[in-house]
């Protein structure tokens, strides 16, 4: 059984071109034809390797001085060879799987960015939180320096202030397992932000908004929680996790991509970051309670900052969104908890000398 | 008896490859990939790069390359050892409690395989590419690269930054000027000084008129490149000219943004698919170098390592 059809070779030495007549032995799947050498070439079809290029058929064969092609054009022929291939199961799972359809392709490539998206959502913020533990607590305290020795290098430190606020945390008990340090920055901004290391920097701006100390003893709460748990590097964690995974992925794409996964991961971390919050806010909550401080403090301090930052920052984009989710989840809170107020005059004493 | 005066020669080049074929060969390569925990990574460069090449044609007759994952991965072994040596000189270092001086071999270290990795890149891709079986070659040598590589490096830092439009464009003109095409040679003519003229024109303009300006910009430094490339053989020349507008730039740039965004990264395929169209339907080459006469003279290279070392480095292939 033979078939003939026109072709063109090269040699892999020269690049002319050469016509020649192939015939191919649909028995023993052998291609033969003469060259402009009259040399006479047989070609085995399991020792070839294929390529479509658009309606052209191309088969190369890699020979001990360079590679020799055959060009077929003649589809009928090409479809012969073909036929021949796949009763001869010459055609391997990689050729089957490229070609197994554009719908088939399709479905697994959903498949591939549903598994990494369940895994990014699910998977690498617990590796993340997980790797925690294995990170020595010194790392926290080192980290720290360096954030406070960049941070507020230029800030208004007030020392007297620091020993008032240290005295006022002193009469607490705030559920620290690790010492924790006070600083009070004179600065208009209403704001406090918790180091790992137990440093707590606490700004004038925010103090001068408050108009009780049950406040105080609320926000400082709030931040010894986020000590108690760690959450400065469990965040950390947790985005370097992200990160590493979406570039590991989008490692080859481009940087198209690369950039808009960077944008997720950071959306992803705000989220974390809310969660720490209420996190934050139900064990500050609980210190309040401890000591004996009214829980109304909670909210007027929530409707302070809820004030403050409503003009400034759409909530989104802010990292410590007062929303009415978490003011409405504290108000269920000061209703269901038994609790037992006792007016603290030494707090009360100190908290008028950070006042002014 | 009289030469014929060469006459000019047609040439056609051109990009066969549909996105849904390529689609197919990426969601693979990502499977196997994922499956494999990352080793398939060269086999399914080896594919991508097989893809590529092979759907490039010049007149109706197609590239080829040659390069398989085993070589690959080979390379990639060694690259991995470069790099493993060199942060465990860091981390050794940091340990001793200099790690000031270990961040700073790291750094020295990776700068120092820089001109090798280009060097290595170039000599086993141009090897593994052939066009109607004749291969390319790079005939540059190692140790004059990184000579020039460090004396370039030397001036971009005292002149501040200037200087590096002049070593982009002297290192292009090297690598380029040392690639064969069989028995013809690839040559280069951009200069440091144009170059960096035309990006300070396409920079304020772009500012000024709030980014358009960009696609132009674009247009500019695609027909620099493209522009002083040019091929020659005995005394006869091919010349490559770019035929691409600024709008065509905008169609390509703008779309592309589109397909990658709207199909969460699946439009990749298409993404590439057009641009390396695009790429090829603007290139005209006019010239009278009859390609039916070139010849093979290149060797046959097969060490992988530069090719993976600057995959490592995440440095583009053309420079």
């Amino acid at each position: 059984m033979n078939q003939e059809a026109a072709g063109i070779y090269f040699d892999g030495k020269s690049a002319a071109p050469q016509a020649v007549t192939i015939v191919l032995n649909t028995l023993n799947g052998v291609l033969q034809f003469q060259t402009e050498t009259a040399t006479v070439e047989r070609w085995l079809l399991g020792e070839l390797s294929f390529e479509n290029v658009g309606t052209t058929l191309q088969l190369q064969k890699q020979q001990p001085d360079g590679i020799a092609i055959l060009k077929i054009t003649d589809s009928t022929f090409a479809a012969a060879i073909l036929k021949f291939r796949k009763e001869n199961k010459q055609i391997g799972w990689y050729e089957k799987m490229l070609a197994s359809g554009m719908k088939f392709h399709l479905v697994l490539g959903l498949v591939i960015l549903g598994l990494i998206g369940l895994t990014y959502v699910y998977a690498i913020p617990w590796v993340g939180e997980k790797s925690v533990a294995l990170i020595p607590e010194s790392f926290d305290d080192t980290m720290s320096g360096t954030f406070i020795s960049d941070n507020l290098l230029f800030s208004d430190v007030a020392s007297d202030k620091s020993k008032v606020l240290n005295a006022f945390a002193k009469e607490l008990q705030l559920n620290n397992k690790k010492k924790l340090k006070f600083i009070f920055v004179e600065e208009d901004i209403v704001n406090a932000f918790a180091l790992p290391d137990g440093t707590i920097v606490v700004y004038s701006g925010i103090v001068d908004k408050m108009q009780n100390y049950d406040e105080l003893v609320a926000l400082l709460g709030h931040e010894a929680a986020h000590v108690n748990n760690r959450h400065s590097m469990k965040m950390l964690c947790r985005n370097l996790s992200g990160y590493l995974f979406i570039s590991a992925i989008l490692g080859d794409a481009n940087g198209i991509m690369a950039t808009i996964g960077d944008n997720v991961n950071s959306f992803q971390s705000l989220s974390f970051s809310r969660e720490f919050e209420q996190e934050a806010d139900r064990e500050g909550f609980a210190i309040v309670v401890k000591n004996k401080v009214d829980p109304n403090g909670m909210l007027n301090l929530f409707k302070r900052l809820q004030d403050e930052g409503d003009s400034i920052i759409p909530e989104f984009l802010s990292s410590h969104p007062v929303t009415k989710q978490r003011i409405a989840t504290t108000r269920q809170l000061v209703k269901s908890t038994p609790q037992q107020v006792e007016a603290n005059s030494k707090l009360q004493q100190l908290f008028q000398q950070l006042k002014k | 008896m009289e030469e014929n005066v060469p006459s000019k020669m047609h040439y056609q080049l051109d990009f066969k490859g549909k996105g849904e074929t390529f689609f197919g060969i990426v969601i693979v390569n990502w499977l196997l990939t994922i499956v494999t925990l990352g080793l398939y990574y060269p086999w399914a460069k080896a594919k991508t790069l097989q893809f590529l090449f092979g759907q490039t044609t010049l007149n109706d007759d197609a590239f080829a390359f040659h390069g398989t994952g085993k070589e690959m991965f080979k390379g990639f072994l060694k690259a991995l050892l470069v790099f493993a040596v060199l942060f465990g000189i860091m981390g050794a270092l940091t340990y001793l409690g200099h790690q000031g001086i270990g961040i700073l071999v790291l750094y020295l270290g990776i700068f120092a395989i820089m001109p090798l990795a280009i060097h290595g890149s170039y000599r086993y891709r141009m090897s593994r590419t052939t066009w109607r079986g004749i291969r390319f070659g790079y005939r540059g040598d190692q140790a004059e690269l990184v000579k020039l590589f460090f004396k370039w490096v030397f001036f971009t830092i005292i002149t501040l930054g200037i200087y590096s439009s002049w070593f982009q464009m002297n290192l292009r003109r090297y690598v380029i000027g040392n690639i064969r095409f069989g028995d013809a040679e690839m040559n280069y003519d951009g200069d440091g000084g144009d170059y960096l003229l035309m990006n300070i024109k396409g920079y304020f303009l772009t500012i000024f008129t709030f980014g358009i300006y960009s696609f132009w910009w674009q247009k500019e430094i695609f027909e620099y490149y493209v522009n002083n490339l040019s091929l020659h053989k005995d005394d006869k020349r091919i010349e490559f000219t770019s035929t691409a507008s600024g709008a065509d730039f905008i169609g390509l740039i703008v779309i592309n943004m589109l397909l990658i965004v709207f199909t969460l990264g699946l439009g990749y395929s298409w993404v590439v698919t057009r641009t390396m169209k695009f790429i090829f339907d603007h290139i005209q080459l006019d010239g009278n170098i009859d390609l039916n006469t070139l010849h093979q003279t290149e060797e046959n290279y097969k060490d992988a390592t530069g090719e993976d070392v600057s995959d490592f480095l995440d440095m583009d292939f053309i420079v």
